[in-house]
């Protein structure tokens, strides 16, 4: 019985040490999103310059998608430009896919009668990349332009090299449709 | 599945009687016997062919059709004899001769026997509620498979998928939140809630695992709404010599091996047993391609302390630790809706290697498991028993993604949940008839994401605590058996949210709920070869955290999930009806009807939107209550065609409909039908209970789903052939038992609705194991 007290006594201390815990307030975690992609064109025989902006905060207001308007029969050289605009000031993302250039490309998938978009740079072992492109417009047309970036897509897959996506694999890190009026 | 018979030995009394003063009064007496009757417990008739081995003399006996055996010419010493028999672990006792010796042994051949799943049909049902187990030997032999895969075998019981190596059970239709696993007593505490996370239970530290069937018993924690899982060590055999027993497999998927050591002895002070498993498998092989990144790791250790401290007062200490790595095939990991749809039109998924590979890359699974637990026995006088049980679990879960930048070395989910569980459990006997068993438990879990994973987390920080009181009684009126109960469950939920607006705010939640559960229920036992229970409950589940407050991309299944804050109460009334029985001693059977009410059903609904941000379209799921059916019946039946040939067949047929808007319910199981013929030769030279069995499995195409409910077609039906050839050889001082074992003979490419690989990857292909364990 004796023993038996002072098991009772040990769980019963125990018990009440426990059920003091009280939780403290989380940290919220840096997050490491992408929240930003900037696709410029500046045409090459001067011009205006077209802004297409896809900003997507994730605080629950949803995406805000800044469309443009390009000349046609004109070539633009493309830039993309990738941010996290949650911090301030904003952190550029391009740099990091920069960095890893073999482990990503971008696609163009035009939906725009007569536009079409090439690679203008490639990564390390010489494939595609896509930060920058050459876009040509043919007559006034208007539609979508679907810009997706794919992380660790195989680059060697049938058509991948020419921007065909359909083989490319690996997982989408963006995805951005944009609304292209070539006047 | 398993091709063991059934046959556990419960007890075995030995009841030395003296047959007469020795005639000579030498110091060396050598002319002594044992001898003995096997009696089957359950029927109380003679069992055949129990072997029986004097280790000491490298003699044994099998016992006759009167169940009689005999060993002779024997000195006055110290004996340890191994009774076994076919499909069952052998079982030691320790004899000290000094005179002939007569003895009884009472093995509990289960009045039903149906493979390796021992029905508990006892005369003396210790509930109203089904309950069906797999023995340690079937355990053993399947030492490969995890807690889910090895539960397969009970009929009524699924697995939820994610690939081979992740998967946790469903029984009747029922997962996740709903279901308690309970290991050596303890409610498993965990991410019970995701897919594809697995119990973090090592099979192989039990030597009884239980499935019931009915609502939860009400003794237990957890969420009594579905049925329970129980994982049972054993008590140290009172046994002083050390003994245990190591175990080895291999196999040909995934280059599989794996190692478990057991040892233990009993002494007074006090009593120890230790038990460790390795693990180790590569990239697991569909019909036509590997698997790439399927392998997995894992490394456990349980200790096992039993002291007893004076005749009334018992105490036992048990630790485990569960460590495990799991690979989650890299085709698998899809950035968003149009990366899925690209998937279903592969043959082959992305990423798969024309070549094994060992290693676990990305994306992994890190999981850690830890359990302790103190209890102690108190027996106040013979009728009246105390039992204290105060234990704790940490479990942290890192789950590792495809990342940008160097992130990959970062987890995309890790959380650690720390629990506490105290628990104190009076039982009396009024008479032999009537018990009352009750108690009072208090549970406290604290949730703590880590911000180093750099994303905002899917289910947020949270403490809870749940305070519960039950009681139970039972009571036996000459054929029949009752059991009434009752429980009632406090809970205090705590849960810090961030919000979803900039900057990131803590949205608190306070929540109180009460859950009530009653359950009642009767057997009838008109005689030996006939049982029939029923059992109706009804029981209360307040919402999990996840359903609350979910809120953000889950990347396993390319999602978004969102929680509902005003979620109630779920509300089930679930009754069971079981027959069980035998005709002849040819013919036995058990069968299970189920009928699952369940009112305010917390599910994940696919909504019509779909969300846009920049990384794509994902499909959104809400948690949303409907009113909810589940029923269906589960069967058993065992036909011994002959005294070697026995024939088994097995059949789960389930329906479950949301009946407020009138669809089915999704991750319902397809329906089963396993079949199988084993062969039986008692011994053959050094073999003893040679046992071939051939395995034929098929499962229906789960038809009952809208094409809207889910992103691909349902998989078609399969079958798979598998087979098995065991058996124990006596050794001089040991016991040792080979095993060779070969799953989808025909190298069958298939998809299983269950398994969210399949909209990647065809199912495992052939597998050949083999197996050998030594008992020492």
């Amino acid at each position: 019985m004796k023993q038996f007290n002072l098991f009772f006594l040990f769980l019963a201390t125990a018990l009440l040490l426990v059920t003091g815990c009280k939780k403290d307030d989380p940290e919220p975690p840096e997050e490491e999103i992408i929240t930003t992609l900037i696709y410029t064109l500046v045409p090459n025989n001067g011009g205006a310059t077209a802004t297409f902006r896809f900003l997507d905060l994730d605080d629950g207001s949803g995406p805000v998608i800044t469309n443009g308007t390009l000349e046609a029969n004109t070539t633009y050289t493309g830039s993309i430009e990738l941010l996290n605009e949650q911090e301030s000031p904003a952190e550029d993302i391009t740099e990091e896919i920069m960095l890893e250039d073999e482990e990503h490309q971008f696609f163009f998938e035009s939906g725009v009668a007569g536009l079409s978009v090439a690679y203008a740079d490639t990564d390390g072992d010489g494939n595609p990349l896509g930060l920058t492109s050459t876009v040509t417009t043919g007559a006034a047309a208007s539609g979508a332009l679907k810009i997706t970036l794919r992380h660790e897509p195989d680059k060697n897959a049938d058509g991948v090299s020419d921007g065909n996506i359909t083989n490319a694999g690996g997982e989408t890190d963006i995805e951005v449709t944009f609304n292209v009026d070539v006047q | 599945m398993y091709s063991n018979n059934s046959l556990s030995v419960i007890t075995v009394l030995v009841v030395a009687l003296f047959l007469g003063l020795p005639l000579f009064c030498l110091s060396q007496n050598c002319s002594l016997s044992v001898s003995g009757y096997v009696i089957d417990s359950g029927i109380d008739e003679p069992m055949t062919d129990v072997h029986i081995y004097l280790e000491e003399q490298q003699v044994g006996a099998l016992s006759d059709d009167k169940g009689y055996f005999e060993i002779k010419e024997l000195c006055e010493g110290h004996y340890h004899l191994l009774i076994s028999h076919i499909g069952c672990e052998p079982q030691r006792i320790y004899l000290d001769i000094h005179q002939d010796t007569l003895l009884r042994l009472e093995l509990d051949h289960s009045s039903i026997e149906l493979g390796s799943v021992v029905i508990s049909a006892k005369s003396t049902p210790a509930s109203t509620q089904n309950r069906q187990s797999i023995n340690e030997q079937s355990i053993s032999d399947n030492a490969s498979q995890n807690l889910a895969n090895m539960l397969e075998s009970i009929s009524g019981v699924s697995t939820l998928k994610n690939g081979s190596g992740i998967s946790k059970p469903v029984v009747h239709g029922l997962y996740g939140n709903r279901i308690t696993i309970l290991n050596n007593g303890v409610a498993q505490s965990g991410q019970q809630w995701g897919n594809d996370h697995s119990p973090e239970i090592d099979p192989l530290v039990a030597n009884k695992i239980s499935v019931i069937k009915g609502v939860g018993s009400l003794e237990y924690q957890g969420a009594n709404l579905g049925s329970i899982v129980t994982v049972e060590p054993k008590k140290i055999d009172k046994e002083p010599h050390l003994h245990g027993r190591g175990s080895l497999f291999l196999e040909s998927n995934g280059l599989g091996s794996g190692l478990n050591l057991q040892v233990q002895q009993y002494n007074p002070v006090i009593a120890w047993k230790i038990n460790g498993t390795f693990k180790r498998s590569g990239d697991k092989h569909s019909a036509n391609y590997y698997l790439r990144n399927t392998g997995n790791q894992e490394a456990n250790i349980a200790l096992q302390l039993e002291k007893a401290f004076s005749e009334k007062f018992h105490t036992d200490f048990y630790f485990s630790s569960f460590n495990t790595i799991l690979g989650v095939l890299r085709g698998a990991h899809v950035g968003n809706i149009t990366d899925l749809e690209f998937a279903f039109t592969r043959d082959e998924p992305y990423f798969t290697e024309d070549h094994f590979i060992y290693s676990i890359d990305l994306p992994r699974q890190n999981v850690h498991h830890q359990l302790a637990k103190l209890h102690g026995k108190y027996l106040i006088d013979d009728s009246q028993i105390l039992n204290l049980t105060l234990a704790t679990q940490i479990n942290s879960r890192r789950e590792f993604d495809v990342r940008r930048g160097s992130r990959s070395k970062f987890p995309s989910m890790s959380i650690l949940q720390l629990s506490a569980f105290a628990e104190g459990k009076y039982q009396k006997e009024f008479s032999k008839d009537l018990v009352l068993k009750t108690g009072a438990q208090l549970n406290i879990t604290d949730n703590t994401n880590d911000p180093e994973t750099g994303i905002l987390p899917l289910i947020p920080d949270f403490l809870s605590y749940e305070a519960a009181i039950y009681a139970l009684l039972n009571k036996k009126i000459d054929k029949w058996f009752f059991e009434f109960g009752g429980r009632y469950d406090y809970v205090y939920q705590y849960a810090l949210v961030f919000s979803q607006t900039l900057p990131r705010d803590i949205l608190r939640y306070n929540n109180h709920f009460h859950n009530t559960n009653v359950s009642s229920g009767f057997t009838y036992n008109p005689n030996h070869d006939f049982s029939l229970s029923f059992n109706a409950g009804y029981a209360s589940r307040n919402p999990a955290i996840n359903e609350l407050y979910s809120n953000g991309l889950h990347q396993g299944v390319s999602g978004i999930e969102l929680g509902e804050k005003t979620l109630r109460s779920e509300h089930s009334l679930k009754t069971t009806l079981a027959a069980n029985g035998h005709i002849k001693e040819k013919i036995s059977f058990e069968t299970l009807f189920y009928f699952q009410q369940i009112q305010d059903y917390i599910f994940l609904n696919p909504q019509d939107e779909i969300e846009v941000n920049i990384r794509g379209a994902f499909p959104v799921f809400k948690y949303e209550q409907a009113d909810a059916q589940l029923y269906g019946f589960d069967i058993n039946t065992h036909y011994q065609i002959s005294k070697p040939l026995g024939l088994k067949f097995t059949y789960s047929y389930i329906k479950g409909k949301d009946i407020s808007n009138n669809l089915p319910l999704i991750n319902i199981p397809a329906n089963n039908l396993t079949a199988s013929l084993a062969y039986v030769i008692p011994s053959w030279k050094k073999f003893e209970d040679i046992e071939f069995e051939l395995t034929n499995r098929y499962v229906f195409k789960q038809t009952d789903i809208l094409p809207e409910q889910d992103f691909t077609t349902t998989p078609d039906a399969y079958n798979l052939i598998g087979f098995q050839l065991a058996s124990d050889i006596q050794l001089a001082q040991n016991r040792m038992r080979v095993f060779t074992k070969v799953d989808n003979l025909l190298n069958v490419a298939y998809r299983d609705y269950l398994n969210r690989q399949r909209y990647f990857a065809d199912d495992l292909g052939i597998n050949v194991k083999f197996g050998l364990s030594l008992t020492f």
